[in-house]
């Protein structure tokens, strides 16, 4: 147990050397977040839709500021299985899965908190229907944070899914460009679920990637009703052991059949 | 018992090759790396494991750390087969990956040693008596607070040595620890080496491509080829194979030596020095030494024995390397 709090610490520290990435990563996603509520100002003009813009604008706001949480991979990790310093961490007696997975957690926490507060401040001071809205209700508020550490923990799962497929090609170029596909369009980061046709969002909401960012923000905006947050948090559990499960069997076939390369 | 007992080790591995030009499939290749590898190492001794490169001597690291599943055969090491009891196994050993590191990039080197302490539940007691010992052993004190990026090549090894020995295992494995060090880094890890093996008794295996380090370490050496093990024994024994070349260098306080010496040998003559090449199993070098002195007043000797790469080398031609 030590030695997984101990990676957690030293990751989070790690991650507080960076802060010119976190600076340029705000920038970023503050750049994002403007064009982005504009760009739905200049939509809901023409034609309105039936989400009103203050939880379009909030939707696109928390998505920008917890970015950081989806797509960020560890560039010392896959440094580490390209040149084979991995077989160091194969030496330790430590079990490997939640040794990555507790580093991978950590490196998501610090920097999407890091990166989400400031942003978050700032979004609140914009003008109403430019910003982030208060919580819909304090149930929802405290729904949505469950459900955000929920969010973390499949995005976890999810992210050493992608390392174990890293370890058999060697590049994570491929693999991650795919899945950061999937993951942008699909957790709503792209454009907001809510606005995809109803019919759509039956089948996208069940995906693991809605439990990412997608419930948390619904239940923080009240779009889900705090009644259901039970069956929601419940879906976003359900993901979270299967993905989990998932990645422990990719790292175990992983394990048994690893060759660190050259000399 | 003895401590490291390894048997019949095999591996081998797939290299697929670029595609050729009017071929369908790419072609493959089973690179044999070890082809049945015995031997037997005692506790506390010194090792060196030396071979040309791809000759299996990283193979058999990797197997003997637990990161590697041979083929067939069988390795124990104090008893645990290190592929099956991986996670208790590797509570009692230490590695150095010559080219590879272990320690964090961007934070100073302390912290990968208090995550290791936390790793390996090291107590804090032992932690801080056993860093107090290495630091001093390894002069990391300047280093602590140094982010590794920042360390030169030699800091780097020796700050890698302490991160593998915090834990006090009961053998080490080296693998290529004095590539691209200098010459006092060198001699530095090497007196540490030894101090280390002397004052805990750990275990010591090292590969290396630098026979000095043979030389001033191991009294044992194995040499590996086409994975195969070749020689297993005294480094002396395995130069006194090969050692087949001396070249004395004399010079004589006369100009005119009468010197009387047997067609075998060869002689080059250049500004007063004679420089003579013989091979000792042909004439004693004492019978030598009495004809060079019969010939007249010596003011100046040397006698050299071929330099230890050009034995080594010799060595991997005669063994077909």
């Amino acid at each position: 147990m030590r030695a997984y709090l101990s990676v957690f610490r030293m990751r989070l520290k790690m991650e507080l050397q960076y802060r010119g990435a976190m600076i340029g990563g705000i920038v970023c996603q503050m750049f994002f977040g403007i064009v982005l509520v504009a760009l739905y100002h200049a939509l809901y003009e023409s034609k309105a839709q039936a989400m009103p813009i203050e939880q379009v604008s909030t939707y696109v706001w928390l998505q920008q500021a917890f970015f950081r949480m989806m797509v960020a991979t560890d560039p010392d990790l896959n440094d580490k299985i390209k040149n084979g310093s991995i077989s160091y961490d194969l030496c330790r007696p430590v079990n490997m899965y939640t040794f990555y997975y507790i580093r991978v957690a950590a490196q998501k926490l610090m920097g999407s908190l890091m990166r989400g507060i400031p942003m978050m401040i700032v979004a609140f001071l914009l003008p109403k229907g430019w910003g982030i809205t208060l919580p819909s209700s304090g149930g929802g508020l405290m729904s949505g944070l469950i459900a955000l550490s929920l969010g973390l923990i499949c995005m976890c799962a999810l992210e050493n899914i992608t390392i174990a497929f890293t370890m058999r090609t060697l590049d994570p170029r491929g693999m991650q460009s795919l899945l950061n596909l999937l993951m942008v369009t699909l957790s709503g980061n792209l454009l907001p679920l809510t606005l995809f046709p109803d019919s759509w969002q039956k089948v996208i909401t069940m995906l693991p990637y809605a439990q990412l960012l997608d419930a948390p923000i619904r239940l923080y905006s009240g779009e889900y009703m705090v009644s259901e947050a039970p069956l929601i948090l419940l879906r976003q559990s359900g993901w979270a052991a299967v993905l989990i499960l998932i990645g422990v069997g990719l790292w175990e076939m992983n394990r048994k059949k690893m060759i660190i390369q050259g000399g | 018992m003895s401590y490291i007992e390894v048997n019949n080790l095999r591996k081998t591995f797939t290299v697929r090759k670029k595609r050729e030009k009017g071929k369908l499939f790419r072609e493959k290749e089973i690179v044999s790396a070890l082809a049945g590898i015995s031997f037997v190492v005692e506790k506390g001794e010194l090792v060196g494991y030396i071979g040309p490169n791809g000759a299996g001597k990283s193979t058999t690291v990797k197997i003997l750390s637990g990161i590697l599943t041979p083929e067939s055969g069988e390795a124990k090491v104090g008893g645990m087969i290190p592929w099956k009891d991986r996670k208790d196994y590797v509570k009692h050993i230490g590695v150095v990956f010559g080219q590879r590191s272990q320690l964090w990039w961007d934070v100073p080197i302390v912290d990968s040693y208090s995550l290791l302490k936390d790793i390996y539940r090291i107590p804090e007691k032992d932690y801080k008596s056993r860093m107090d010992e290495l630091v001093e052993a390894l002069q990391l004190e300047k280093l602590l607070r140094t982010p590794l990026r920042l360390l030169s090549l030699g800091q780097k090894m020796r700050a890698e040595l302490c991160g593998s020995l915090l834990h006090r295992p009961d053998i080490l494995f080296l693998d290529e620890p004095t590539i691209g060090l200098d010459a006092v880094s060198k001699l530095a890890l090497r007196d540490f080496l030894k101090w280390e093996n002397k004052e805990h008794g750990t275990t010591i295996m090292l590969t290396t491509h630098d026979m000095e380090d043979i030389a001033a370490l191991c009294s044992r050496v194995m040499v590996l080829g086409h994975g195969q093990k070749l020689f297993d024994g005294h480094l002396k024994d395995l130069l006194e194979r090969f050692d087949t070349v001396r070249t004395v260098t004399v010079k004589y306080n006369t100009d005119e030596p009468k010197l009387n010496l047997p067609e075998k040998v060869q002689v080059e003559r250049s500004d007063g020095e004679i420089k003579i090449t013989y091979s000792p199993s042909e004439i004693p070098t004492a019978n030598m030494l009495a004809l060079l002195q019969d010939a007249g007043t010596i003011s100046e000797m040397t006698l050299e024995s071929e330099n230890i790469d050009h034995l080594i080398a010799a060595m991997y031609k005669e063994m077909d390397l």
